[in-house]
């Protein structure tokens, strides 16, 4: 982001007001020590590939009934984390529960409960959709008498019934995504984990995930999604967990992001009335160097957006626009970036 | 080959044998299912029983052409042998598909894994509740199913050389069980080597060269080698009996000699000691395993084809000097090795041991969750 000549100040509140926890802080709520853990715990998990360290020292839950988003940049170690959680990959250190199940000696029985969608696609493209789906069932080991009715339904509820019987590798981009998480959820686990899902959905298919994950979330599962669609992510998700560098650098549930101040975008016919207005309200804000010129600040919360705006209209400023200029989630999400740099 | 530690892995994760098997079978069907959609197999297997028919043909006529030429004067002599064109035509076929199997079977198993895991799908195997022996086997039993299409068209092929004489239903029963263990080893070798690097065009090459190894290399390995196993024999004179010591070279000949004389140090090469690598040679398993007549001290009268010069030729390196040098130790040798020892076994065991370490290797890199990665590769 390109920042105008009040930069500093406003760069500096930011700063304030996201006050990023470090990374070994204890987790989040938790059920931590009470009955069967339920989801998934990660606590202290390292790993690295030659030199490469893709992970260090991690922290994460997902607990059951609940979204959690993965968010981070390319390369945070999202992908390598999903793959510890779902037991493809050894932690070099650390600790993994699924549902209270070590993947590394309990790996039949976390299998029963992971159901796990790759960001590599990976679909068997000369099979159809119900072949892949019912090869999937057998390697499960569902009951197969069962077997038929199970994947007619998930078929169902992927939208993908009438393309049942073509083989995958005509199925467009979007249509295999539906069927690799169809995939995911056929021996129905309890902990879903969800790599960059929304990936290649079109905005119809994406509204679906959404009601869809809502739904399985609510049915009691734990659900990761990793994402870098944030605007996405602020609807379905209860919580964020975000990672830098193979590190667990915030987490928050959305009503924390919401509650620590939203940027707001405010455009006007005469930019300069706008930031003298700004100025002498002595608000620290930025122009946006976007296609309409704009400036934008953080405000607290939505009390102070409305006596914002009531302040510019009284003071006949021209106001065009005045809304938030990002989700939740990507306000902590620039934060990193920022930090990364 | 890793049975035993599949074994443990039943235990582990409660399921019994008919469950292990089930997984196997699950992962077969799967992957024939995608085999028998792919164009290229049906065309390879269409170039295979062309190249085979031609074959066949070809050696049949040139031995038509042969034996019209011999028919219309010219011939000093020659008396055909009893096994007639069969055997010839027998012969060239069998050398021609376990070449072509040798070289198609590669091309069949050694992108098994890893094309899988560049493709993405490995990974959707590894997280169900196969393990990893079961992929294993299931990836290998679909690539050696595959594999033996190719014997079966070939069959006919075998027949017609047996049908053309000489040969018993046995010669193309045993070939056909010896071509199908070599393909299975090559396959082994292919899908273990797949399972162990990163990128499917590296795996196949290497299997090639493997394959290579063991048809070429054993060989150029044996005579090379024979040159540093110098060692030395006791023997004494050989008188031979009439004048014609000098035998054509792999041809027998009957012991046409007496010993006498003092005992001398004579320097021979010890090919004993390098026959291993002899053995190893897939046409030198075929070869020995077929059964010919026996012809132990039988007469100057030979006509043993190919199979036959071969499976003695390696007996003699096993034998060594102490069972071929003419009066070694004082004593006569039967020049003639007869089959009461086979050598085959010898070479399909070290080709086992060969295929199941690779096979082994290979489970350990598909062990989840994976502690070390090949370098280059992904898990997902």
């Amino acid at each position: 982001m390109q920042d105008g000549t009040d930069n500093n100040g406003s760069q500096a509140a930011a700063g304030r007001i996201r006050e990023v926890p470090s990374a070994d802080s204890p987790l989040p709520d938790g059920p931590l020590h009470e009955g069967p853990a339920s989801g998934i715990i990660a606590r202290g998990v390292s790993r690295s590939f030659g030199a490469v360290h893709a992970v260090e020292h991690m922290d994460f839950h997902a607990p059951a009934g609940k979204v959690t988003a993965l968010i981070g940049p390319n390369g945070a170690g999202k992908t390598t984390l999903l793959l510890m959680l779902a037991s493809l990959l050894a932690p070099d250190a650390g600790t993994i529960a699924v549902d209270g199940l070590n993947p590394s000696t309990q790996r039949a029985e976390v299998r029963r409960k992971v159901g796990w969608m790759p960001d590599t696609l990976g679909v068997w493209e000369s099979l159809t959709a119900r072949e892949i789906l019912t090869q999937m069932a057998r390697f499960y080991r569902l009951p197969k008498q069962g077997i038929p009715s199970r994947v007619a339904d998930l078929l169902n509820l992927v939208r993908l019934a009438d393309l049942a019987d073509q083989p995958a590798r005509v199925l467009s981009r979007g249509q295999q995504q539906r069927l690799s998480l169809a995939r995911a959820l056929i021996h129905d686990p309890s902990v879903l984990l969800l790599d960059e899902p929304a990936s290649g959905l079109d905005p119809g298919s994406r509204v679906e995930l959404r009601i869809m994950l809502r739904e399985l979330a609510e049915a009691g599962k734990a659900i990761v999604v990793s994402s870098h669609v944030l605007s996405e992510l602020d609807e379905i998700a209860d919580g964020a967990v975000f990672v830098n560098q193979g590190r667990t650098v915030n987490k928050q549930t959305v009503e924390e992001a919401t509650a620590r101040g939203r940027r707001y975008a405010i455009s006007a016919v005469d930019t300069e009335s706008l930031s003298r207005k700004l100025t002498e309200l002595g608000l620290a804000f930025r122009i946006e160097s976007s296609r309409r010129p704009a400036v934008s600040l953080m405000l607290m919360n939505d009390d102070d957006a409305v006596r914002l705006l009531r302040g510019l209209i009284l003071a006949d400023v021209p106001v065009l626009s005045f809304a938030p200029a990002s989700g939740a989630l990507e306000e902590t999400y620039m934060t990193l970036e920022v930090e990364q740099q | 080959m890793s049975q035993t530690t599949s074994g443990s892995h039943n235990t582990a994760t409660g399921m019994g044998v008919a469950g292990y098997a089930g997984g196997i079978r699950d992962v077969i069907v799967l992957e024939l299912k995608q085999r028998l959609r792919s164009r290229g197999w049906y065309i390879m297997l269409g170039i295979w029983f062309l190249l085979t028919a031609l074959v066949t043909w070809l050696t049949w006529a040139s031995w038509n052409a042969s034996q019209a030429y011999r028919t219309q004067g010219g011939d000093f002599g020659y008396v055909a042998g009893p096994t007639g064109p069969g055997s010839m035509i027998f012969e060239i076929v069998l050398a021609f598909v376990l070449l072509f199997a040798l070289l198609v079977a590669p091309a069949l198993s050694a992108n098994a894994i890893n094309g899988d895991r560049s493709g993405g799908t490995l990974a959707i195997l590894q997280i169900t509740l196969l393990t990893p022996g079961q992929i294993l086997w299931g990836k290998f039993l679909a690539a050696w199913l595959a594999a033996l299409a190719f014997l079966v068209t070939s069959t006919p092929f075998l027949i017609f050389g047996v049908v053309q004489g000489g040969l018993t239903p046995g010669h193309v029963i045993v070939a056909l069980l010896m071509l199908t263990v070599e393909v299975g080893i090559v396959c082994a070798v292919g899908v273990g080597i797949s399972a162990l690097t990163a990128r499917p065009l590296f795996s196949i090459v290497t299997t090639y060269l493997a394959v290579a190894a063991l048809v070429f290399g054993t060989v150029i390995s044996f005579g090379l080698g024979t040159g540093l196993t110098q060692g030395t024999i006791r023997a004494n004179q050989a008188n031979y009996s009439n004048s014609s010591p000098l035998v054509p070279e792999g041809e027998p000949a009957p012991p046409a000699y007496t010993c006498s004389g003092p005992l001398q140090e004579e320097r021979v090469p010890r090919t004993e000691r390098v026959a291993w690598l002899l053995a190893m040679n897939p046409y030198v398993v075929v070869a020995d395993a077929i059964p010919y007549p026996d012809r132990a001290g039988g007469g100057y009268f030979y006509s043993g084809g190919a199979i036959e010069s071969i499976s003695q030729g390696a007996r003699y390196a096993v034998a060594g000097p102490e069972g071929t040098y003419p009066c070694a130790n004082g004593e006569p040798q039967d020049p003639y090795l007869s089959q009461t020892t086979p050598m085959w076994p010898l070479g399909l065991g070290l080709q086992l041991i060969l295929a199941g370490l690779l096979i082994w290797l290979g489970w350990r890199s598909l062990l989840t969750p994976a502690h070390r990665l090949a370098r280059g590769t992904r898990i997902a």
